[in-house]
């Protein structure tokens, strides 16, 4: 298992904690530099901060701000519950950041925004020209009726919780229950709870036997990779998937592992082994805090040109958080970033942004501890249909670019560390 | 041999005319779209693992290849997917683009119009 693709994509995570410093090459400027402050350093801010100086040089001075000293990577962490990877393996410092690129990062809470200023709990503030949130998202625990959100396991931001959830896997004894809920859509990663559900059921044929993943799914059906995911459940994992499509929690008790929810009209309740709760997902706090989410709406309202906010100029949203119906993923992230930084580096030159941006998705999903599928589409500009939100034109999947792998395979999940490891570089590196 | 709606030739032919001049102000053509490429080929093209590199590749041989997939009719490869989500003028600043970076260090901004290694 551990072949040349592996090998890269191991050495690409040492080479990227150790990185020599090298002074960036700076474009001769006059004047003083333009200022962009970055808040969240996930797939989206990461690559805003570090394309905005790749491309923009001296010219632009940028500040990265982070709760966190690194980055646990969402992409992947579903390979820490089976003991394939460790969360080492997937967590990324902005030293290259730093050293490469000339990035400034602040590890500190953001508060706030006043006065075209970004506060920061200890009481800092950082002023700019252009500010970029990047906050990812944020679960509405109170939609499924969370008693104790303390206690709610989701592993849906990686980190602490991916080992958490890994430890109770592990600790689960044999003819357990594994209940994974999946939220109504749009979520974060739309395969990542189906492909958690075939990682988990393989790890459970193969350790504990006689028992099972429960898929309790808030939509109508699988609502990506619906063969192979359908394939997966029926005959791959035959036994230790059990799916059930339209389901409506109602309760969750985290520390007592019981979920009340509604199927067919029916009332149900179960007691789960490992009780994995995904929430129903909305933008990041700040990005409601700062207005930039229209009344009613989950996600922050943004013109997908620029990723400049339709409501308060000046402020852009990209990744998870921004709302153009792009797939929230670490890839797409990335993509709608370079387009932001782009429009960005524009502006302050006097020029409009780019008036056919292209985004696109890739992602690889696992289906076993030695197989992957793969799902991917490009995203194109158009302008004449217009979101009934913005008024702005939209990003929409070209037809014939979106698919699915025709079958998973031991050669896509070799090809898997190689997008992962390049993107990861292309991110963080 | 795939359908093609323009010869290869044709569209080289087209890619030498469209060498820019770049101003002070307006970014080089082409690189947000072949930024597009680097999530799986690395920043400007250096790509590591087993990923195919795309910096310093001439144009010719990236308009050629990404014909291919676009106009194939395999669909059962990640790669033919995506190149049918371009246009051939898409296609086209994309290849110009990665044909004037180099294959070793980063991208100079300074040297990078006109510089193409076409074949």
């Amino acid at each position: 298992m551990n072949t040349i693709s592996r090998r890269h994509f191991l050495k690409l995570i040492g080479a990227s904690t150790a990185v020599a410093a090298s002074p960036t090459l700076l474009n001769a400027q006059t004047g003083p530099a333009r200022r962009v402050v970055v808040v969240g350093g996930g797939f989206a801010g990461a690559t805003a901060a570090k394309y905005l100086r790749h491309w923009g040089g001296g010219g632009v001075a940028v500040t990265l701000v982070d709760a966190n000293p690194a980055h646990v990577s969402c992409i992947l962490s579903n390979l820490v519950l089976n003991n394939a990877l460790s969360l080492s393996q997937i967590t990324f410092n902005y030293a290259a950041l730093q050293q490469k690129y000339g990035v400034t990062a602040v590890q500190g809470q953001a508060t706030g925004i006043s006065g075209g200023k970004l506060l920061l709990a200890n009481g800092q503030s950082l002023s700019y020209d252009r500010l970029i949130l990047a906050p990812g998202i944020d679960f509405d625990f109170g939609k499924i009726g969370v008693q104790d959100p303390a206690n709610l396991l989701h592993a849906w931001k990686a980190g602490p919780q991916t080992t958490l959830l890994q430890q109770q896997l592990k600790a689960m004894p044999a003819g357990g229950k594994f209940v994974l809920t999946v939220p109504p859509a749009p979520y974060r990663c739309p395969p990542g709870p189906y492909e958690r559900a075939c990682l988990v059921a393989d790890y459970l044929k193969k350790n504990k036997p006689g028992s099972k993943v429960i898929v309790l799914d808030a939509n109508p059906k699988i609502i990506a990779e619906e063969r192979t995911f359908t394939k997966a459940f029926n005959e791959t994992h035959k036994g230790y998937v059990e799916y059930h499509p339209g389901v409506i929690v109602t309760a969750v008790n985290a520390g007592a592992r019981t979920i009340a929810y509604s199927e067919n009209g029916q009332q149900k309740t179960l007691r789960a082994g490992v009780l994995n709760v995904l929430p129903p997902q909305k933008a990041g706090k700040i990005a409601f805090d700062a207005g930039l989410v229209p009344a009613g709406q989950n996600w922050a309202s943004i013109d997908p040109l620029s990723y400049e906010s339709t409501l308060i100029p000046g402020i852009h949203v990209i990744g998870d958080a921004q709302g153009t119906g792009q797939p929230k993923s670490g890839h797409i992230a990335n993509a709608e970033a370079k387009v932001c930084a782009d429009a960005i580096l524009r502006a302050f030159a006097g020029v409009a942004p780019d008036p056919a941006p292209t985004t696109n998705s890739a992602c690889y999903s696992p289906i076993t501890a030695n197989t992957a599928s793969w799902l991917t589409a490009v995203f194109a500009y158009d302008p004449n249909t217009l979101d009934p939100v913005t008024g702005k034109g939209v990003m929409k999947a070209v037809p014939e670019s979106f698919g699915e792998a025709p079958a998973a395979t031991q050669d896509n999940y070799e090809k898997m560390f190689d997008w992962a490891g390049n993107l990861f570089g292309d991110t963080f590196a | 041999m795939i359908p093609r709606p323009h010869c290869v030739a044709s569209g080289l032919a087209s890619l030498m005319l469209l060498v820019p001049l770049v101003g002070q102000t307006e970014p080089p053509p082409g690189r947000l779209l072949a930024s597009q490429c680097a999530q799986c080929h690395g920043t400007d093209g250096r790509a590591v693992g087993d990923m195919e590199r795309l910096a310093g590749k001439s144009a010719g041989e990236l308009w050629e290849e990404m014909l291919e997939m676009k106009y194939s009719r395999d669909t059962g490869d990640i790669m033919h997917r995506q190149a049918k989500g371009y246009t051939e003028d898409q296609i086209r600043l994309i290849a110009q683009y990665y044909a004037g970076t180099s294959s070793g260090g980063g991208l100079d901004r300074s040297e990078k119009s006109g510089e193409h290694d076409d074949d």
